[in-house]
């Protein structure tokens, strides 16, 4: 029983879904008091036990199908879910099908499974290999799997090279410098190709030998060549390789990797750290000025006094009071074009890693459209989240800057997000590319809000050089900034940050 | 009648809870069922009006246990959750006792030979008496078993969530001028959340975790043929149905099951047969509880209607689709339609898809 338990709780921490040891624990105790004849229950009990946040429910969800599907595998033969273990004991899984969801080998290049084949006859016993003797007929997908990819190109090449073809055209428009929004190109690219192609693989693809239309016979010469006693290998490679996928850490799939990743060297990392820290103590220390009833601090005399009338003015209860402190909120607009982009790497860190001193922190990032990127920030590790930020994921990075539509748009949709206790900081050179720079949004930001400040990388010096909106936003800004390293940013944000 | 010691299965915690009016899922029924057996605190998250609350007011009186309640709020403190140490008894207690004092230590001659007769009755000065039980240390000293409702818990501040730890783990609480009780019975736990702040890890991880959604429509119009049982089988659902179909729009604030209540009983008592364009317009404030949302809502009201008068019914049962001889066009697919269409922008995908 347990062992099954621990290695489903190890798939999903290789998922990225923390499990303490005494969740596990719990997950146990409580299969032992659920029916596990029934599997709603089980599922119930293993998801209340281990999973705690919303996010990690699909994961769980997902894994929970695969790893426990219902025992259906004779029936069903090769259904695409069964390689697993049953949570009954009685039903131990067959060795092969463990051996697969346990040692999943190196799957990160399509390339190199053609060294897998001899691997995989272990796995497979002869009956099965015997039943489903049929060649993979359904055009549509493409399986690069080593083998098994040229047979199936051998048999609908026309189908292949068209798919082919649209997968080439996505990935020329890609290479233009500003070709709008991502995904809004090519908003029905045709078949969703599901297979994950390097560049290397789509330039082989067409460049098989013309006329390779390989009749059953040729089919059968290639079999024979690869192995003998393999007679269905593309088809068990097929589900091999589909088992592996399912198996596989999400974040290796293509939608889910940054294209970019914003590494922090170790220096950098070390630096930050010690500037939260410090961050940390001076903001505690911080206090407002009001002096509120509390459960310890100073007593309040007069107060003392009156509240204790009842007791003949005999001091019983004092009444405490201490400065309160005051959490600020922060809202920060980032430009997160070429031009600023150091800059807002390292203040996007600092301001989410802030994030327990302040009630709320909320960011913006922008080019020309503004994007809130909170949640981002609030659901991913840091660095992915930056890696989409500025890997073009989230909004269109390759447009030009357009300070006015910008905040043009913040001013409409994310107003009322700006009160008395938000500080705003707005990141960025101000270079609008000659657009209108709508500096009454600003005007109206520092009217409703408790502090505006703009943090630029360019020294003044160099505002009136290029097209640059600045000096006209500078005016309205309680302050602006120079921020070009972490020094700067450090001291800016000791004073920035501290509540008044 | 004797509190519930414990139930017996999860089928026994799905007739508890209905015999009490409470319509659960069964995943929700395993998970009280588990938290009962392993003693653990479940957490409850979901938006609000889902009966979150009602859970745990029903599980009490479902096992005629006392509910002990802490309604949390921002700026609460341990003197608030926990326990607070009268000083001001304590100290009247001293000077009335002065008195008393002074015959006991009267015959001592050195003032060592005082302080040990003064030791000996130590605990008059410092007893449970002077503690002032708040919903916390009463919930685990209570005679009887209880259980103790934390309501709201994202709503206090992290320092409360730290505090609750060593109660709801250990179910004791250690105080300084007494050491530590435990607990004379150990409470059922519930605590709830609306999610506006993450709750912290440490205290998710010693709870069971339970995230309540909007019901399905089987089991909303069941929950209202319980509550409201007055009304007509087709006038709730039509309540459902629209409800549901609010629900898909794009508002501040999706009305939810306690809305639904809210409507259907309304609806009762203004002997209302059945829902048209004039009623929805005139009530649909129950449900609705911002001006923009009413805007949007009025917006989408002859499509709404179009939905009272195609759905299928929600429920299986063949006899009461007896006067729907229209088509179903069922309005899920219609509507997710229309959400995809309104996502707007390709970054919005990934947010909107949680």
């Amino acid at each position: 029983m347990d062992a099954p338990i621990l290695r489903f709780v190890g798939l999903l921490r290789q998922r990225g879904v923390r499990i303490s040891p005494a969740e596990t624990l719990d997950a146990l105790r409580g299969l032992d008091a659920v029916s596990l004849a029934r599997r709603e229950s089980v599922k119930t009990a293993l998801r209340a036990t281990l999973i705690k946040e919303g996010r990690d429910e699909p994961v769980f969800d997902d894994l929970f199908e695969a790893f426990f599907s219902v025992d259906d595998r004779r029936r069903a033969g090769g259904h695409d879910h069964d390689h697993d273990h049953d949570h009954d004991e009685d039903e131990p899984a067959p060795p092969t099908q463990v051996k697969v969801s346990e040692e999943p080998p190196d799957f990160d290049d399509p390339s190199h499974s053609h060294e897998l084949p001899a691997d995989i006859a272990k796995y497979f016993d002869d009956d099965q290999l015997a039943t489903a003797k049929r060649l993979h007929k359904d055009g549509t997908r493409i399986d690069l799997g080593g083998l098994s990819q040229e047979l199936i190109l051998g048999e609908r090449k026309e189908d292949i090279e068209q798919a082919v073809a649209q997968l080439r055209h996505i990935l020329h428009l890609r290479r233009l410098t500003n070709p709008g929004a991502p995904g809004k190109l090519a908003l029905d690219g045709g078949e969703v190709v599901d297979a994950d192609l390097t560049v290397g693989s789509v330039d082989h693809l067409p460049s098989l030998p013309p006329g390779s239309m390989l009749d059953e016979a040729q089919v059968e010469a290639l079999r024979r060549q690869v192995d003998g006693v393999i007679a269905n290998l593309p088809e068990l490679l097929r589900r091999y390789l589909e088992k592996l996928m399912a198996l596989e850490r999400p974040a290796h799939s293509k939608e889910a990797s940054p294209a970019y990743t914003a590494a922090f060297s170790e220096e950098e990392r070390r630096r930050m750290d010690a500037l939260l820290r410090r961050l940390g103590r001076e903001l505690k220390g911080a206090l407002s000025a009001r002096r509120m009833t509390a459960a310890r601090g100073r007593i309040h005399a007069s107060r003392t006094i009156r509240a204790n009338m009842r007791y003949g003015g005999l001091p019983f209860r004092p009444v405490l009071v201490a400065k309160r402190q005051d959490r600020p909120r922060l809202i920060l607009l980032v430009d997160v074009s070429l031009s600023v982009r150091n800059t807002a790497r390292f203040t996007i860190h600092l301001v989410h890693s802030l994030q327990s001193l302040f009630s709320q922190v909320r960011t913006f990032a922008f080019v020309s459209d503004l994007v809130d990127v909170t949640p981002y920030l609030e659901r991913c590790e840091l660095d992915e989240a930056l890696g989409m930020i500025f890997g073009g994921e989230v909004l269109d990075i390759d447009a030009n800057s357009n300070y006015g539509h910008a905040l043009a748009t913040f001013h409409r949709e994310h107003l009322s997000a700006v009160n008395r206790r938000t500080t705003v900081l707005v990141l960025g050179d101000g270079r609008g590319n000659g657009n209108p720079p709508h500096v009454w949004v600003l005007d109206d930001i520092r009217r409703r809000a408790r502090q505006l400040v703009w943090l630029t990388p360019e020294p003044e010096r160099y505002w009136h050089l290029g097209r640059s909106d600045l000096p006209a936003y500078a005016e309205l800004c309680d302050r602006v900034e120079l921020v070009r390293d972490l020094d700067q940013l450090e001291a800016v944000a000791g004073s920035v940050l501290r509540p008044l | 009648m004797e509190p519930l010691e414990r139930f017996e299965s999860v089928e026994h915690v799905v007739d508890r809870f209905r015999a009490f009016e409470y319509v659960m899922t069964e995943q929700a029924a395993t998970v009280v069922y588990l938290a009962t057996r392993l003693q653990k605190p479940v957490l409850v998250e979901g938006p609000a009006g889902v009966g979150k609350t009602e859970l745990a007011k029903t599980l009490a009186s479902c096992s005629d246990r006392r509910l002990v309640r802490l309604q949390c709020y921002e700026g609460q403190d341990d003197t608030k959750a926990l326990y607070e140490w009268d000083y001001g008894k304590q100290l009247l207690y001293t000077q009335l006792l002065r008195e008393r004092i002074d015959t006991l230590l009267s015959g001592t001659t050195e003032l060592a030979q005082a302080a040990e007769r003064l030791r000996g009755q130590e605990d008059v000065f410092f007893s449970e008496h002077f503690l002032v039980e708040r919903p916390l240390l009463e919930a685990i000293r209570s005679p009887e078993p209880t259980v103790l409702l934390i309501d709201e818990i994202d709503r206090a501040d992290e320092q409360l969530e730290a505090l609750m730890l060593e109660v709801l783990a250990e179910f004791q609480v250690t105080i300084p001028e007494l050491g530590t009780l435990s607990a004379r019975t150990q409470p059922w736990v519930i605590i709830t959340s609306n999610t506006t702040r993450d709750v912290s890890e440490a205290l998710k991880r010693r709870c069971l975790h339970l995230s309540l959604g909007y019901p399905s429509a089987e089991r909303e119009l069941d929950i209202l043929r319980i509550k409201v049982p007055d009304v007509g089988e087709e006038l709730l659902r039509k309540v459902v149905e629209v409800v549901r179909a609010v629900r898909q729009l794009d508002l501040r604030k999706a009305p939810s099951i306690s809305e639904a209540l809210d409507w259907a009983r309304a609806l009762t008592l203004l002997n209302v047969p059945s829902l048209d364009r004039e009623v929805i317009e005139e009530t649909i404030s129950l449900i609705i509880k911002y001006d923009k949302d009413v805007e949007r809502v009025q917006h989408e009201l002859p499509r709404l209607l179009g939905i009272i008068d195609t759905a299928a019914p929600p429920t299986a049962h063949a006899h009461e689709q007896g006067d729907h001889h229209h088509g179903h066009t069922h309005p899920t697919s219609e509507e997710e339609a229309y959400h995809r269409h309104a996502q707007g922008y390709f970054g919005a995908i990934r947010s909107d898809s949680k």
